[in-house]
């Protein structure tokens, strides 16, 4: 604030206008695949250069299937070749398989061979679906081949594969050895040496996946839903290198283009017409590239028996370091494939009532009149809001769990009088500990040696947002429990019970860093490089973090902690999102691909910043964004600091209408939301949803990633052009769509051309779902506690419909005792029934609520009836004409049952008269 | 909502209004049921408006009645009247529940100013009425604040009154002053036009005369030469002639031309001494720094110290002890090129060697260097202590931070920023002259050339300067005679002199009339109650910042030495309620590159003294500033609080029965 500009950075910049923002990205900073020797090697081999065979294949006590690879000794069939040289040692190999059609590939190095070092192990801290193992599953077996040494799941009854590791013989595994005189190790990168003490120690393999039409999957990549080939045949511009897994903090991304950004999960999904769904995972924290082969890549390549009939995607993964720690999910339906991965990685955690509702941010509010100031008009234009954020500049010098005592003096009673509201405030805590004495985070941190360690052993001293900063070792758990208790109310000074956290920065971003992050010879807990988990540092960050959130209520509150950087498992901690996009249609567009990828590798809440983190957003795109936000997981405004000030009713009355209509209808779908939530904390199926994942064997919708499903019920399409004519829309499946917007029906299995209004994107509801929702407005969600609910039931062709309702405190853990009400709605036959779908006796622990039903909308029944019937208590109620959704003006009208005031939490029966 | 809880809810506003009733009523003696009755009434009518009772009037008779919505889209009748149920689209059948999302909530707030609050407020478990009307489902319990908050809120608003009572007086006479003083600008601008017609053809007629002595000395000349030889012998002896006749002559020109002298001199001085004022100011102003010339001045020893403590900073502050300038400005040029070299996006080919050199030079930063400028991408703040070092010493040469920063780029901008100081002294006038203003005397009896604040009336009785001059020309060529050769070369010096003083006179006279005219032109307000702000400016210090609002002018942000625009004078906005600042210095605006100007809004609020209480910046280099000022303490805006006041004392709260 009130810096003054700075000339000579004015004129520098005037220089750089004439490079279009699309530029900024600093590509030279990253390294690609050439300049990354283990991608480079392993791209560069052939398919069937692997000659490793399985050997010594037993069945563990376990049930484990262990087997030795080693390398096949050509047969000397009279060449001149001398003997290949054989210098590796046996690979210890173990195929595990868990319940649910999961099955487990383990290859490591063999302990009692003592290689010079213990290969980092990612652990799965998670006991979800691990108690029965069992060597064949359900339909499906997998299967050793000894030589070639390949691992596949078939169905077994026709033994159609499913996915297979090796099966184009580019397993690859560089085993650790002692270093030879001569041998150079260090790899240098721009100004930055890498020692690489420990040399080569890669692994590479290829995975198929049989009867896909799309892999999808691995994020984080600012790029389609389906994942477009990066090698072979038919590779677009700008696609020519592999998908990249590595976390990084980069500056104004592109908004198509396979580099990584800040979070990994090597997580890959298929889906195909002809089978359906499966998944393959690598457990490996280390950074990791990804081909995806066009199709006909191997063309040639004799030497791979490989069944050619079926129609297959090939990848190859690359990573640097690790093991092979690896799981096959065989589906078959797409939310099997979640389900399954989720309960390896954890199902997403059940976030607070509040944390569904919408977040305002700015970097920064600047001083606590800035934040009355803001909430204030919030109120006086009558937008809800729950969350008000502050960014890194409300602290003392950056220094974390601190306050700038000038701006913001009285931080408890600021939050407080944001609370009297029912609101909640986030503040920013990053993983960079500022260098200074006099700090007490950093003195005990460096008194208790609690810092990563650069390759000399010495805390590591890297460049961040309060200068020169170490890191906190977040890998080692009692240095987490360390940090955990950072966040308890005596710690945290100026803290109170509304206030939630922000991890910003955990990639980690390390400003004076390779790659604008951490060296990997640094060192973390236990000697572990962090080359081995760079992937999983701010996951680890975030977990601790979450963990302290949870500590300070002794396990009563459920924690809010949105993080940028991410790993599989990040799901159980809390949100993430995008990071920093830019105020482009480009970058509005692909958040939709990118937050349902992301669903798809278990992490349900996320979101992209509405309105573009960099740039100022024109307020046709503001707008665009508000409506399109307003159904993202996480729904959020973010902006620069630099940016224009963009908070709603910054862009004229009719703008500041539409942004308070597009975050009303957030509201009003919160019954809904908190319903999905809830599904994705049970069964791992996302809130959002690609459409394929509803309607899998709708091929129309396999390439759609411009339109998503919210739950089973709500199609959401963006506008992504500027003042946009009309939009085209494909709703899929049989069954019909009623316009969100005037109830009109639309025929499935068809794309229709809507005209553009500027009112709201267009958003469908699925005929044969019923929604809950709330109608009234309130300041926030908070407020809404004890609202009544409105239900929605749009009937199919056969005048059916049915949906479901979760219900609990909105804040507490009490919900897994069971203390939580959960409806599932039905109707047919003119009837519609309220039900119990919790499980009978779930705990002793109970929740009630006393809120009622004020209207059911009937959507698709003609003639409109007069009445109906309630049964237990025996009241006939009105049935009248009412629009779908209040708005001032004529709206067309719907059969809308008046005032039926049945309690949501007990059973009923409504009898249409 | 739950309905056993609203039935409770009701009856507790029933009681109160049984409360209320008993206690005032009572006394009439009025039937137990006609207070029910009036009850049905008062719940019906929850959160309807005084303006609004004749719309629900219809509803009142009987249950059955309807009426439309007042949107017209549908009907509803008394039962469905707030029953907690969204009829209306338009929330006109529930003014006194929250179940339309569009209506709004009447509070009576009597004590208190009343309010329509959004209906989403309504029952939502916070009193927003300080009556507590908005929460009556039981849930809360809201006590009635209002003869409180509303005594606070009279206080204040008496507060206001008062200040705009003294506000419209001081206003009313800023405008009579104003209106004076412009009435006497103009006049002395159209006396000014006539003198300078005058004096034109003075300065013409003197031009003419010139050229003809120049002429006659060329022709003379050239006899001269040609005659030279002949005539060596007698030439003393004319000479010495000559001489005699020339001394009687030039002492009578001279003390002519002394009396011209003293006259223009002191009264276009005078004058050009208020014109260069303004002037100076807005070429001082232009070039970013405060009003006068000495500051300009003291810049140059200033700045050099705070570049010693620059120098000394760095070495503190800098891990890797000893960067230098040169290493700072390579640093910049690293960057540029690696971002040309990001638009050529083939960094391998043509440009490939020079690439290497700047990515080593880059690549060579210190670990500190890199994190700073990776950081500065996201903040767009200098990345380096050193780059204020480098600006600060370069003050040594310049006057301002702005020119240095300039010339710090392109040392092209160094030459030019001097040149354009250099014109900014001639426009207005030389050194010299700047200097002689000090020291005169101002002849108080020639009041057309006093300076704006003056009251006297205008135009002198008495022969004007300019009488005199042209009175003494036309001696001067009276008892000078024509084309008399050889030239009486005194004549001739006496001739010039006349023109180059008359004509400089001319150009002062003119320089002031543009400046007049220039200050005349501008939106003075409506009332020109705006006038007297021309040529002040508005201090406010904020923290280390002091900002310097002046408006017609610029306004600007210092920090110790360093100034930034924040903008120059656009114009009034909002009827005369916001003064607009645009185009100031250019931001770094963030990633996108672009790069915009500062630009600063002042908004007038009512006070007796004109001072600056706040300035802020919102958004990025988009500054905000309040200015209390007596030239907006307009007599309606004083109407209109008093008839609020009015209201507010009306409203007692032992009115309430009266629903």
């Amino acid at each position: 604030m009130k810096e003054s500009p700075n000339l000579i950075f004015h004129v520098l910049f005037l220089l750089l206008l004439i490079s279009p923002s699309v530029f900024s990205w600093k590509k030279d900073e990253f390294r690609n695949c050439n300049q990354t020797p283990f991608c480079k090697r392993a791209r560069s081999r052939k398919p069937g250069a692997c000659n490793l065979i399985a050997t010594e294949v037993s069945i563990s006590d376990d049930g484990d299937l262990i087997a030795k690879l080693i390398t096949k000794i050509p047969e000397n069939n009279g060449s001149q070749d001398p003997p290949v040289e054989v210098d590796s040692q046996p690979l210890l190999l173990t195929i595990s398989v868990y319940q649910d059609g999961i099955l487990r590939l383990k290859i490591d190095e063999d302990q009692s061979l003592n290689p010079p070092k213990k290969r980092f192990e990612e652990k799965i801290d998670n006991d979800l679906g691990f108690s029965s193992v069992v060597y064949l599953d359900g339909d499906y077996e997998g299967v050793l081949r000894h030589d070639p040494f390949e691992v596949f799941v078939r169905e077994r009854g026709n033994g159609k594969r499913v996915l297979s590791i090796n099966s184009n013989g580019l397993f690859d595994f560089e085993q650790l050895r002692e270093k030879k005189e001569g041998d150079d190790w260090e790899e240098r990168f721009r100004s930055h040496t890498d020692t690489r003490p420990y040399g080569p120690q890669s692994i590479s393999f290829d995975v198929s996946f049989f009867g896909a039409d799309i892999v999808s999957g691995i994020p984080e990549h600012a790029t389609s839903l389906a994942l477009k080939p990066t090698s072979g045949p038919g590779v677009e511009d700008g696609f020519s290198e592999p998908y990249r897994l590595f976390n990084l903090d980069v500056f104004e991304y592109l908004h198509e283009s396979p580099f990584g950004l800040y979070g990994s999960i090597p997580f890959m999904f298929s889906h195909g017409k002809a089978r359906g769904s499966s998944g393959f995972f690598w457990l490996n924290a280390a950074e990791m590239q990804i081909d995806v082969f066009g199709t006909g890549w191997n063309a040639g390549q004799d030497k791979i028996m490989m069944p050619v009939d079926e129609k297959r995607i090939d990848t190859l993964w690359m990573s640097e370091a690790g093991v092979v720690d690896a799981f096959f999910f065989v589906g078959p339906g797409p939310k099997d494939v979640v389900r399954q991965y989720t309960s390896v990685t954890g199902r997403p955690a059940m976030p607070q009532l509040f944390a569904t509702a919408y977040h305002q941010c700015r970097w920064n509010y600047r001083d606590e009149e800035d934040v009355f100031g803001v909430d204030s008009k919030f109120d006086e234009h009558d937008i809800p809001y729950d969350v008000l954020w502050l960014d890194i500049e409300h602290t003392d010098g950056k220094r974390y769990f601190t306050w700038d005592k000038v701006l913001f003096p009285n931080p408890e009673e600021m939050q407080n009088k944001l609370a009297a509201k029912g609101r909640h405030m986030v503040t920013i805590v990053d993983p960079h500990i500022k260098r200074d004495d006099n700090y007490y985070i950093h003195k005990e941190a460096s008194d208790n040696g609690y810092y990563v360690k650069d390759a000399s052993n010495r805390d590591f001293d890297g460049w961040c947002w309060p200068g020169s900063s170490s890191y906190v070792d977040v890998v080692n758990p009692d240095i987490r429990s360390w940090w955990a208790d950072k966040f308890s109310y005596g710690n945290y000074v100026g803290s109170t019970p509304y206030l939630y956290i922000w991890n910003d920065m955990n990639e980690p971003s390390v400003f004076n860093g390779p790659e604008v992050t951490m060296p990997r010879d640094a060192l973390h807990f236990g000697g572990t490089e962090h080359r081995e988990l760079h992937n999983a540092y701010g996951y680890y960050f975030h977990m601790a973090t979450s963990n302290g959130l949870v500590k300070r209520e002794n396990g009563k509150d459920r924690p809010f902690v949105l993080s940028r950087a991410f790993f599989p498992g990040t799901q159980r901690y809390g949100a993430v999102w995008t990071g920093d996009n830019t105020a482009e249609w480009d970058h509005l567009r692909v958040s939709v691909p990118m937050l349902l990828t992301l669903g798809l590798t278990g992490i349900s809440f996320s979101g992209a910043d509405v309105g573009g983190f960099f740039g100022n957003p024109e307020p046709d795109l503001l707008v665009r964004w508000y409506q399109l936000g307003a159904y993202y997981p996480f729904f959020r405004a973010h902006a620069h600091q630099d940016t224009k000030r963009r908070e709603p009713w910054l862009f004229g009355e009719r703008n500041t209408q539409l942004i308070r209509e597009a975050i009303h209808t957030r509201y009003m779908f919160l019954p809904y939301f908190y319903t999905l939530f809830r599904e994705a904390n049970v069964t791992g199926t996302p809130v959002i949803r690609p459409l394929w994942m509803e309607f899998p064997a709708d091929e129309e919708t396999f390439s759609n990633d411009e339109a998503f499903m919210v739950g089973n019920g709500l199609l959401v399409q963006g506008v992504y052009t500027e003042r946009a004519k009309h939009v085209s829309v494909y709703l899929p499946g049989d069954q019909s769509w009623y316009d969100l917007r005037n109830g009109a029906t639309y025929k499935g299995g068809k794309r229709h051309k809507f005209e553009a209004l500027e009112d709201s994107v267009p958003a469908f509801q699925r005929a044969g779902t019923i929604i809950p929702r709330k109608d009234r407005f309130r300041r926030s969600s908070t407020q809404m506690d004890k609202d009544p609910y409105t239900l929605v039931i749009a009937l199919n062709s056969s005048k059916e419909a049915e949906g479901e309702l979760y219900i609990d405190d909105g804040k507490s853990f009490n919900f897994e005792n069971g203390a939580y009400i959960h409806r599932h709605f039905k109707f047919s036959n003119g009837k519609l029934t309220s039900s119990n779908a919790a499980p009978s006796g779930a705990g002793g622990n109970k929740f009630s609520t006393d809120c009622t039903v004020e209207r059911i909308i009937l959507l698709g029944l003609s003639p409109a009836p007069k009445s109906a019937f309630i049964e237990p208590s025996n009241q006939k109620v009105g049935i009248e004409m009412g629009p779908l959704t209040i708005r001032p003006g004529k709206n067309p009208s719907f059969a809308t049952i008046r005032k039926p005031n049945v309690r949501i939490a007990d059973n009923w029966t409504i009898k249409i008269l | 909502m739950n309905k056993k809880k609203k039935i409770g809810g009701l009856r507790r506003l029933f009681e109160i209004s049984i409360v209320i009733i008993i206690g005032c009523i009572c006394a009439i003696t009025r039937s137990a049921a006609a207070a029910a009755a009036k009850d049905d009434q008062f719940l019906l009518l929850l959160g309807v408006s005084p303006q609004d009772e004749d719309y629900y009037k219809g509803l009142l008779s009987s249950p059955s009645s309807t009426i439309k919505c007042k949107d017209g889209s549908f009907k509803f009748s008394t039962s469905q009247l707030n029953d907690d149920f969204c009829d209306c689209p338009d929330a006109s059948d529930e003014p006194g529940t929250s179940a339309c999302p569009n209506g709004k909530f009447y509070c009576k707030n009597a004590g208190h100013i009343p309010f329509s609050l959004y209906s989403s407020r309504v029952n939502d478990g916070i009193c927003d009425c300080c009556d507590g009307s908005d929460e009556y489902d039981g849930k809360v319990k809201c006590p009635n604040t209002c003869w409180e908050a509303g005594k606070v809120a009279r206080e204040r608003l008496k507060m206001k009154i008062a200040t705009y009572q003294q506000g419209v007086t001081v206003r009313n006479r800023l405008v009579e002053q104003a209106k004076l003083a412009i009435a006497k600008e103009e006049a002395e601008l159209s006396k000014l036009k006539n003198e300078e017609k005058i004096l034109k053809g003075l300065v013409e007629q003197l031009q003419e005369r010139k050229e003809q002595i120049e002429k006659a000395e060329e022709k003379e000349r050239l006899q001269k030469e040609k005659e030279d030889k002949e005539r060596k012998e007698t030439e003393e002896a004319n000479l010495k002639e000559k001489q005699n006749g020339e001394q009687v002559e030039s002492s009578e020109a001279d003390a002519l031309k002394n009396d011209i002298h003293d006259k223009i001199g002191e009264q276009v001085e005078s004058s050009e001494a208020d014109a260069l004022k303004n002037d100076m100011h807005d070429k001082i102003g232009l070039l970013g720094d405060s009003s006068s010339s000495q500051d300009v001045m003291e810049g140059h020893g200033d700045s050099e110290s705070e570049a010693q403590h620059g120098e000394f900073d760095v070495k503190e502050e800098s891990s890797i002890g000893d960067v230098k300038p040169l290493q700072e400005d390579s640093l910049l040029h690293a960057t540029e090129k690696e971002e040309q070299l990001t638009v050529d996006g083939q960094p391998g080919l043509d440009t490939g060697n020079q690439a290497e050199v700047e990515e080593d030079n880059s690549e060579s930063l210190s670990k500190e260097e890199l994190g700073r400028l990776v950081a500065s991408r996201w903040t767009g703040e200098k990345t380096e202590p050193q780059t204020q070092e480098v600006s600060s010493a370069k003050d040594k040469n310049h006057g301002t931070e702005e020119e240095d920063a300039y010339g710090e780029e392109y040392s092209g901008y160094d030459s030019e920023e001097d040149e354009h100081r250099y014109d900014n002294n001639d426009d207005g006038d030389n050194e010299d002259q700047m200097d002689d203003f000090g020291g005169e005397d101002h002849d108080d009896s020639s009041p057309s050339y006093k300076s704006e604040s003056d009251d006297e009336p205008d135009l002198p009785a008495e022969p004007s300067w300019l009488e005199k001059i042209q009175k003494s020309v036309r001696r001067i060529f009276q008892a000078v005679t024509f084309f008399q050769t050889p030239v009486d070369k005194s004549e001739a010096a006496r001739v010039r002199k006349e023109y180059d003083e008359s004509s400089a006179k001319l150009s002062k006279l003119q320089s002031r009339i543009s400046s007049l005219t220039h200050k005349l032109k501008h939106d003075f307000g409506r009332e020109k109650e705006f006038y007297s702000f021309y040529g002040q400016c508005f201090e406010n210090k904020q923290n280390k910042y002091v900002y310097k609002i002046c408006p017609f002018k610029q306004a600007s942000q210092v920090e110790g030495h360093s100034t930034t625009r924040l903008g120059s004078w656009e114009k009034f906005e909002d009827s005369y309620k916001v003064m607009q600042f645009l185009n100031g210095d250019k931001c770094w605006n963030g990633p996108d590159r672009s790069m915009k100007a500062s630009i600063l809004l002042v908004k007038l609020r009512c006070g007796l003294n004109n001072e600056v209480t706040d300035v802020d910046e919102p958004s990025r280099c988009e500054y905000l500033a309040l200015l209390s000022t007596p030239a907006v303490c307009v007599e309606e805006k004083l109407k209109e609080l008093q008839d609020k006041l009015d209201m507010m004392n009306k409203e007692q709260p032992t009115s309430h029965d009266e629903l």
